[in-house]
């Protein structure tokens, strides 16, 4: 076991800097994430973050099976909310094909997004709450994102890697009953929403532990490239669903939970948690207003099997649970794409973590990944 | 002096009401299914229809089109089906899908003509050899179904071609058989 | 204990008596451990999980004996039947000499502890500081565990739990002092004796400053058994389990056995100081009876307070370092100090104690467990969708 020894002479006691390793099997982080802390007894130095431990060459993967053949692959990229990974391989292929997506299909990408993106939210939240040491709302979350893996399940048969999305529109149409369902579980699920804030989201403790803990400006998230929950708890209305509207996000009607340092300073743990929370109750007035509106029709374009669009690159951005998601994808007019790239939200997040963890307590540290949103497979891909 | 009282208060209060939340839990069911043996009904029963299991091929309708095995991206269904010169027929020789590297996406069981594979409700695989994995469903060779334009009247093929039918019908686009490059 | 050896071997005296007296004591001591302390700790861990279970929307252990009941000894069994696995690199006489001493230091304490009006093993004149004494023990076994593991987490452990048990001691001392104070004795059954069945002449319901007390007291014996919410050393999420990491086998489980006969422990000493012990009304003439009831009101209300300790471990989250020691330090110490002088004030202001303090302490909790109650029904008429209004526009299809 090495110990860095650096004698720093403060007021004539030799003190020594602790190198601890939170390795990469660890029961707090993400996923396989490992970070270097440099401690002074509790309170640390530096943070320094390790990557690589999850990296599956999903990039390179998609040059060799195609367009079509790349949709499973993109569930395995962030598996928590993998229905806007799916989006976002759809949306480049179509625009490099130039196909257009029916209505109707518009309308079940969105439900299946947003269905998404509360499981993920769920996830996140709970995962927090355990992280902090509340075991209860780490359970209650998880019962209620399996209701919701069971509504998806229904929809296309898997509860996990869902694969639903296809070039052109979606795989299966809405099957019958299902605005019941939804309905049925949006009217059961909101009262829970409500019953884990006053559980744990304004527990005096919980808020001892998070307020006020590493806050990070407008100013330094912007510059860090931050995105999605993370950018707006620190105070920035950013949402690429209301300010660059894809697919049919036009057409709803729904609020951008921002943080503002309710509890604490603005962009402090507290406020990126209490603005997942907050999206969650908006995806369902989302998901209530797509079950209302959505029109008949088919629900996929005609896409040719051995599908080869023009040659040429598109950026495109999806706004996935945890932020923007970026696909950038090149084409040369063969069945299989040329280059794919993502950034993703997560990846960014990693970055900001040296900075703002100087000065912190370990216990922190936990607290700080949890609050960034950040899951392994988005970060390695 | 006022905010360490409003701390104090605060801190209990704010645990009063979670512990009543608690509490209140005590009065509502449980939501575990206690899978396999207490439960009204077998777990593949409550599986919806369109749940991806493991897969399975009717070989009674398999027109030998190759379109699954061009589909799959991990390349783990291996087929061999050559024209027999004298009979003109399509003979099966090997359908092997290896359920170890099968991912379970269903994009085999989109691009089939007659829905001979597709995916069941079954999804306890687990064996103690890899060799197990691989599934092969062709015992001796067979010939290739050839889809009758009148349709179907054996009696021993209706209900299989019905049911394979009734499950492509759930995708939402069956494959544009022009542009496939299907060979049937 | 003593008449009873007496009882036992007629008058003899000198190297006889005390050997005998040794024998009584090492025999009473392996029975009160194996037949009582094992087994509780083993039921507490039991109704732990199934507490937690219910709290977390999921059935607990159901399978082994009727309800799961068993199943603290199967893990007990599985345990035992484990490989022994001593790292290469820890120092090996602190490693295994450290569960002993833990546990030592938290059995040594049930020597005092009154079960029923003639069922106590040493009816100590000064009970309750000995229990308070015997319990530090632990943190040097929890020191020795977490250096001797040889691992910087399992130290991190280590000495966040020293100093947390160290500091809490403080709290711990000063809100037993109004409960002495208004006993007049240190011993055990003294304080239970100078309280009455009734819950108004409980020691908790004397005056405001008594409840302070008694919410103090049993706020820092929690903090004293490493629970949530102070569990820093056992984090599962930061430290694996902190102190308890490189050990297996039947060594941690000792860990977790000492953790669970603390918890039982801490509801004795709150049922023992605030609550009135084992006070039953007068209703039989048979002294057999009467231990019965004695022993059964003892420990319902022990249980009770472990119940309570388990269900704020479902509830609440952990707090960090600094802010259980300020919590200490500058929260729970200066309350204490205000406690002590405010018990012995009205003492001094009522010398033959006030019945109307003391209803109006009652009525006082009674409505709060009124207000408790309404506000669990409210959660649940929430959950069922009573009076919701969806997100949004309120027009909805």
């Amino acid at each position: 076991m090495s110990v860095e020894v650096e004698i720093e002479g403060r007021g004539g006691i030799a003190t020594e800097e602790m190198t601890l390793n939170m390795g990469p099997q660890h029961p707090s982080t993400h996923g396989v994430l490992r970070f270097i802390v440099k401690a002074d007894g509790e309170i640390m130095r530096t943070a320094i973050p390790d990557i690589g431990y999850l990296h599956r060459s999903i990039e390179k993967i998609a040059e060799k099976v195609g367009w079509h053949g790349f949709m499973p692959y993109t569930d395995r990229v962030d598996y928590v909310a993998a229905m806007t990974a799916n989006q976002g391989w759809a949306m480049a292929s179509e625009a490099l094909g130039g196909i257009e997506v029916p209505r109707r299909g518009e309308y079940c990408r969105v439900i299946a997004a947003e269905l998404g993106r509360i499981c993920s939210h769920l996830l996140a939240v709970g995962a927090m709450g355990m992280d902090i040491g509340a075991i209860t709302p780490f359970t209650h979350a998880l019962r209620e994102r399996e209701m919701i893996n069971d509504l998806l399940e229904e929809l296309c048969g898997a509860r996990l890697t869902f694969n639903y999305m296809r070039i052109g529109g979606v795989a299966w149409d809405l099957p019958p009953g299902y605005r019941d369902k939804v309905i049925d579980f949006l009217d059961h699920f909101e009262p829970v929403i409500h019953e884990l804030n006053d559980l744990l989201s304004y527990n005096k403790i919980y808020v001892e532990r998070l307020a006020n803990v590493a806050p990070i400006s407008a100013e330094m998230a912007i510059s860090y490239n931050l995105v999605g929950p993370n950018l707006r708890g620190s105070g920035v209305s950013y949402d690429l669903r209301k300010d660059r509207p894809y697919s049919v996000y036009g057409d709803f009607e729904f609020d951008v939970p921002v943080g503002m340092g309710e509890q604490g300073t603005v962009g402090d743990c507290w406020d990126r948690y209490i603005v997942r929370m907050r999206e969650c109750l908006q995806s369902c007035w989302i998901l209530r207003q797509a079950l209302d509106q959505i029109p008949e029709g088919p629900v996929i374009a005609k896409v040719p099997r051995n599908f080869k669009p023009k040659a040429g690159d598109v950026h495109v951005r999806v706004e996935s649970a945890r932020g923007d998601m970026n696909w950038y994808v090149a084409a040369d007019g063969s069945e299989f794409p040329y280059r794919v790239h993502i950034h993703t939200g997560s990846f960014a997040a990693m970055s900001i973590i040296e900075e703002i963890s100087e000065g912190m307590m370990i216990a922190d540290l936990v607290a700080i990944i949890a609050s960034l949103d950040i899951v392994a497979p988005e970060v390695d891909r | 002096m006022t905010g360490y009282i409003r701390n104090v208060y605060s801190s209990l209060a704010t645990a009063f009401e979670g512990m009543s939340i608690t509490f209140s839990h005590f009065f509502r069911k449980p939501y575990t299914v206690q899978y396999p043996d207490r439960i009204p009904l077998p777990v593949q029963d409550t599986l919806p229809y369109r749940y991806r299991g493991l897969l399975e091929v009717d070989l009674e309708i398999c027109t030998g089109c190759l379109a699954c095995e061009r589909a799959c991206p991990i390349d783990c269904i291996v087929i061999e089906a050559k024209k027999d010169p004298s009979t003109k027929a399509m003979i099966l020789n090997r359908f092997d899908i290896d359920m170890a590297k099968c991912m379970y996406c269903g994009l085999c069981s989109e691009p089939c003509p007659t829905g001979s594979i597709h995916h069941t409700r079954e999804f306890e695989g687990s064996d103690y050899s890899l060799e197990s994995m691989v599934r092969r469903f062709v015992k001796v060779p067979v010939a290739a179904y050839k889809p009758k334009k009148s349709g179907e009247d054996d009696p021993e093929i209706v209900p299989i071609l019905e049911r394979g039918m009734r499950y492509i019908d759930e995708f939402a686009q069956p494959v544009d058989p022009k542009k496939s490059g299907a060979k049937s | 204990m003593q008449e009873f050896i007496d009882g036992l071997i007629g008058t003899t005296t000198g190297m006889e008596q005390h050997l005998a007296y040794l024998a009584g004591m090492l025999v009473f001591g392996a029975a009160v451990v194996f037949g009582f302390i094992l087994p509780i700790a083993g039921v507490t861990s039991w109704l732990e999980r199934r507490v937690w279970a219910r709290i977390q929307s999921r059935i607990g252990p159901n399978r082994v004996g009727p309800a799961g009941f068993l199943q603290w000894l199967a893990d007990g069994l599985k345990n035992l039947l484990k490989e022994d696995v001593v790292p290469d690199a820890v120092d090996a006489r602190l490693f295994r000499l450290a569960p002993y001493v833990v546990v030592t230091g938290f059995v040594a304490a049930f020597v005092a502890v009154p079960f029923a009006g003639s069922l106590i093993i040493a009816d100590l004149n000064i009970g309750i500081l000995y229990i308070t004494a015997v319990t530090s023990l632990v943190v040097v076994g929890i020191l020795m565990a977490g250096w001797s593991s040889n691992n910087k987490w399992s130290m991190l452990g280590g000495i966040r739990s020293a100093t947390q048990i160290v500091s809490y001691e403080i709290p711990a001392g000063l809100a037993i002092f109004p409960a002495v104070l208004l006993s007049g004795t240190l011993s055990m059954q003294g304080i239970i004796e100078s309280q009455g069945w009734e819950p108004w002449n409980w020691h908790m319901f004397h005056s405001p400053f008594a409840l302070a007390a008694f919410l103090l007291f049993f706020v820092s014996t929690l903090a004293e058994g490493n629970r949530t919410p102070f569990d820093l050393p056992e984090a599962e999420s930061e430290l694996v389990a902190g102190f308890a990491t490189e050990y297996s086998g039947m060594r941690s489980l000792l860990f977790f056995l000492a953790e669970w006969g603390n918890l039982y422990l801490i509801g004795a000493l709150v049922a023992t100081l605030y609550l009135g012990g084992w006070q039953v009304p007068d209703f039989t003439r048979s002294t057999f009876l009467l231990a019965v009831a004695q022993f059964g009101t003892f420990f319902l209300k022990a249980y009770f307070f472990v119940f309570v300790a388990m269900w704020i471990r479902a509830t609440l989250p952990r707090v960090r370092v600094d802010q259980l020691m300020s919590l200490c330090w500058k929260y729970m110490v200066p309350i204490g100090l205000v406690s002590v002088i405010g018990t012995a004030s009205v003492m001094v202001a009522f010398p033959e104690g006030n019945m109307t303090m003391r209803m109006a302490m009652t009525g006082l909790v009674g409505l709060l467990i009124v207000r408790f109650f309404l506000r669990v029904r409210y959660h649940l008429r929430r959950s069922k969708g009573v009076g919701f209004q969806p997100t949004g526009s309120v027009a909805q299809g």
